[in-house]
């Protein structure tokens, strides 16, 4: 049986509260938006395989809740994390403010070779604008990141988006991943402290651990 | 009962019963004007609340995400409830200035909202939860959840031991499947029914009744859980675990969490969020 995926591994969505962490990511994974959707308690995560570079990942889509207080639960998960994406809404000048505190907490739970991506989403919201391209692009310079404006409503730059930061994350582990696509069982970079079994139809288990 | 403020009390009572000729008006009315001053400070107290204008609002951006399938909380409803909402949980951030607002009040207040129809009874009985039934679940450190969380696990290692090594094994922690089932009492996991149901026995019986129904979901299902071979597998459970006859039948699930989880004292309910508690303290 061929196998599912060449690699695995976890995103991290990180923002303010309302921001449209949950809206970027049920549109990636479902292409699907619901403008109203009930907002996110603790953490939640979807799957779902992409193909980039000609090598099957598997990614792993954590979802966290925004409010400042629910990171005492969800800092635990920055560890486990090879990418993040560090969310700011356009129409709020607040959680563009707020992206230098998640940098900041990234920095010290997260990973050191951790790659991040800034992310200005409800771009369809011109009308409500507070900040300004050119901010977030100065942001993300000062920070080395890539940036996109995106909406999970218009779909814009989503899909992009995504598979830049699996780009990212699958060149930083470009040395490990070596001879990949020759391999008969998949690579599991999220394998950091749990045993996570291959999936149904990866008979053999994982031939390296990259971790 | 706030009729017959004042006035003497009349021949009928205000629930409609005929007083008997050797009603005791005396004796009752002393105890009735002592009552309306405790009414009266409530009724003072709630339209200060109302009034107050502090941060909480700001943070108040879960209005429209808080049931958006539900038609009273539409924009488009008349009256819609999320005015209602919002006054409960301003109201509650200033009386409770330590706790304020966090995530997963809006489905609770949402809920007393839809059964008492009350914006008053609605914050008393989420101050009534809040404040003493529920350990501090919703204050910043959020204490109260993380240990009962683990409290969660301690139990299941001793009650179904079996899924409590799945889990160790596959490196999921209890915080990423159970943390909803605290913080939203259920709401939005179980059917409508069901929840009220354990509600009225969370008010009656203490926080306690919350471990009762998780370990009844996981010891019911455990075959099922155990097929599961990975950490996504294992998500998917718990999640599934939640859903079903089993937990639509409401009057025999409530019997069932007396029964299926065996014996469980608030002694050792206690002793585990001690030590628990020490732990998590310990860790940081």
């Amino acid at each position: 049986m061929a196998k599912q995926y060449d690699v695995l591994f976890r995103l991290l969505l990180l923002g303010d509260s309302g921001v449209g962490k949950t809206c970027l990511l049920c549109r990636f994974t479902d292409n699907e938006f619901h403008p109203a959707h009930i907002s996110t308690i603790g953490v939640d995560f979807k799957m779902k395989t992409i193909e980039v570079d000609g090598i099957k990942v598997r990614i792993q889509i954590w979802d966290t809740a925004g409010q400042e207080r629910y990171q005492t639960i969800t800092k635990q998960y920055y560890r486990r994390a090879q990418g993040i994406f560090l969310v700011y809404d356009i129409s709020s000048e607040r959680s563009y403010q707020h992206v230098m505190k998640w940098a900041s907490d990234v920095d010290e739970y997260a990973p050191d070779g951790v790659q991040k991506i800034l992310i200005g989403n409800k771009a369809d919201e011109e009308h409500k604008r507070q900040v300004a391209k050119e901010q977030g692009l100065q942001l993300a310079r000062e920070y080395g990141m890539d940036f996109y404006e995106t909406s999970a409503c218009s779909n814009l730059n989503i899909k992009e988006s995504f598979t830049r930061l699996t780009e990212l994350v699958l060149q930083a582990h470009r040395k490990e991943l070596a001879g990949l696509r020759a391999a008969a069982a998949p690579a599991d970079l999220a394998r950091l402290d749990e045993d996570e079994l291959p999936p149904a139809g990866a008979e053999e288990a994982p031939k390296a651990c990259w971790c | 009962p706030a009729n017959g403020s004042g006035a003497r009390a009349g021949r009928v009572d205000p629930y409609g019963f005929e007083r008997p000729e050797d009603f005791d008006y005396a004796s009752y009315e002393a105890f009735f004007s002592r009552y309306l001053v405790v009414l009266t400070r409530r009724a003072i107290k709630w339209s200060k609340l109302l009034k107050g204008h502090n941060g909480i609002q700001k943070s108040l951006k879960d209005m429209n995400r808080t049931f958006p399938d539900n038609v009273k909380f539409r924009k488009t409803a008349d009256p819609c409830l999320q005015h209602t909402l919002y006054n409960v949980l301003v109201a509650y951030g200033h009386h409770n200035k330590a706790v304020g607002y966090c995530q997963g009040m809006n489905f609770i207040a949402g809920y007393l909202i839809l059964i008492t129809k009350n914006e008053e009874e609605s914050f008393w009985l989420l101050d009534a939860l809040l404040g003493r039934i529920l350990p501090d679940y919703y204050s910043p450190a959020m204490t109260g959840l993380k240990t009962d969380q683990e409290v969660l696990g301690e139990l299941v290692k001793m009650k179904v031991p079996a899924v409590a090594e799945l889990l160790e094994r596959h490196g999921v922690m209890w915080t990423l499947v159970v943390s909803r089932w605290f913080i939203c009492l259920f709401i939005d996991i179980l059917p409508v029914e069901t929840v009220l149901r354990i509600w009225d026995c969370l008010f009656y019986e203490g926080s306690k009744i919350l471990f009762r129904v998780a370990l009844t979901l996981i010891k019911q299902h455990q075959a099922f859980i155990l097929e599961a071979t990975n950490f996504p597998d294992i998500c998917d459970k718990f999640k599934e675990i939640t859903k079903g006859t089993f937990v639509t039948e409401c009057h025999t699930f409530m019997q069932k969490i007396f029964t299926e989880p065996g014996s469980l004292s608030m002694a050792t309910i206690s002793r585990l969020r001690e030590s628990c508690g020490e732990r998590l303290l310990a860790q940081g």
